[in-house]
């Protein structure tokens, strides 16, 4: 993975490096607070979430593995996670949660995960087109927007668990259209 | 393939880290995949595995230029001043006679595989309805508000630490739903605790008021 500088800049800043950690901010800050902004939707509070992100990043950056991935995939990830948290957490003083029990529920390990092969992210693109539309559009929708499934139920007009049947139906279908 | 009710239990694994990583669920259940993403390797994997099938959609986020916050973050990450000498169960005790304090419910979270023990504290009050879980693992402290608002415009949030007898030691202001720290050491027993503050902080190097008190315990 000696082609990914961003993987590069982050093995530097496992270490400690703190003008690599500059030279992340510079490189990488622009696409995060874009991150941010489409799913916050806010400037003042985009901002404070990009400096609890780059604290993350340095926290956390021993923990990116370049062999399971991109540099630049990960620290979309750690973005839209922590976007994601304050979003729900800001909705959550609101609205009661829907308990969904299934988060508990034991598992034995799954073959399956490491038959995923890398480098098929593109494959997406295909297999979102094979969903039905409604369904790719919600896909879409919670993926870049943070959408809830309560945003989804309402924006798409139907009940709650419904949504969540067909949205992980269609999850399924996208998995194993990737794996093909 | 499957019918539409009757997932498999390893679908349903999958289709809840899918969900995960999506970012549908709602908090209580985004917590609990967050635990079960450090307790168990092979969800672990799914969530990752998903990030990386989701991978391309990300080309759909604009970059758009960010305003140079190194200096706060740095501040974050590297800016830790010890707080004035002043008796902290002063104020505990203060506190405690103005608005009854509840202190520590203790959730218990499964230690992840390799990194130290993990250790927490639930910040909260009868009077009020903020409330803060605390996490610590691997030197890392996260801080989650689980009901409660962000603090009015003019004041800010903010957390301190107290070992023993020892004056309160500042872990910085906190503005975010959850917030991650730095923090060398933590041990069973200490006290974590939130403030109201006027914006930015307390200046003179103790707490303004304190809300909330927690004390730390190992799961």
């Amino acid at each position: 993975m000696s082609d990914d500088p961003v993987a590069q800049m982050l093995a530097k800043v496992a270490a400690q490096d703190r003008s690599a950690f500059r030279d992340l901010y510079s490189n990488t800050s622009s696409k995060l607070f874009g991150v941010l902004l489409r799913i916050l939707n806010n400037r003042a509070e985009a901002e404070d979430a990009l400096q609890e992100v780059y604290t993350r990043v340095w926290l956390r950056a021993g923990r990116f593995d370049p062999e399971k991935g991109r540099a630049m995939t990960w620290l979309i990830s750690v973005t839209r996670n922590h976007a994601i948290d304050r979003l729900r957490t800001k909705v959550e003083a609101t609205t009661a949660t829907e308990d969904e029990s299934d988060a508990l529920i034991d598992t034995k390990p799954s073959a399956e995960a490491s038959l995923i092969a890398q480098g098929q992210a593109r494959r997406i693109v295909d297999c979102m087109s094979a969903l039905e539309p409604d369904r790719a559009r919600a896909v879409q929708g919670a993926y870049l927007g943070g959408l809830s499934y309560t945003d989804l139920s309402a924006r798409f007009n139907v009940p709650l668990n419904t949504m969540r049947t067909w949205l992980r139906r269609s999850l399924l279908q996208l998995k194993e259209c990737m794996e093909k | 393939m499957t019918a539409a009710h009757d997932l498999s239990p390893s679908e349903e694994t999958d289709a809840l880290a899918a969900e995960y990583v999506l970012g549908v669920l709602a908090l209580q259940d985004r917590l609990a995949a967050e635990a079960r993403i450090k307790s168990d390797p092979s969800f672990a994997k799914m969530v990752s595995a998903w990030e990386n099938h989701f991978e391309a959609l990300n080309d759909d986020y604009e970059a758009i230029p960010a305003p140079n916050m190194m200096d706060q973050i740095e501040s974050r990450i590297f800016g830790q001043q010890p707080a004035a000498k002043r008796s902290w169960w002063g104020f505990i005790a203060g506190a405690s006679a103005a608005a009854a304090l509840a202190v520590a419910v203790i959730l218990a979270l499964p230690p992840a595989g390799n990194v130290g023990p993990t250790l927490t504290a639930s910040l909260a009050a009868e009077t009020q309805e903020l409330a803060f879980n605390a996490t610590y693992t691997n030197g890392e402290l996260t801080l989650a508000r689980v009901s409660g608002t962000s603090a009015q415009p003019g004041s800010d949030y903010e957390l301190w630490l107290i070992v023993g007898d020892a004056a309160p030691v500042s872990l910085g202001v906190i503005q975010d739903a959850t917030t991650t720290r730095p923090l060398a050491e933590l041990a069973p027993g200490s006290v974590l605790a939130i403030s109201l503050e006027n914006t930015g902080g307390s200046t003179t190097g103790a707490p303004a008021e304190v809300l909330l008190v927690g004390e730390v315990s190992q799961t």
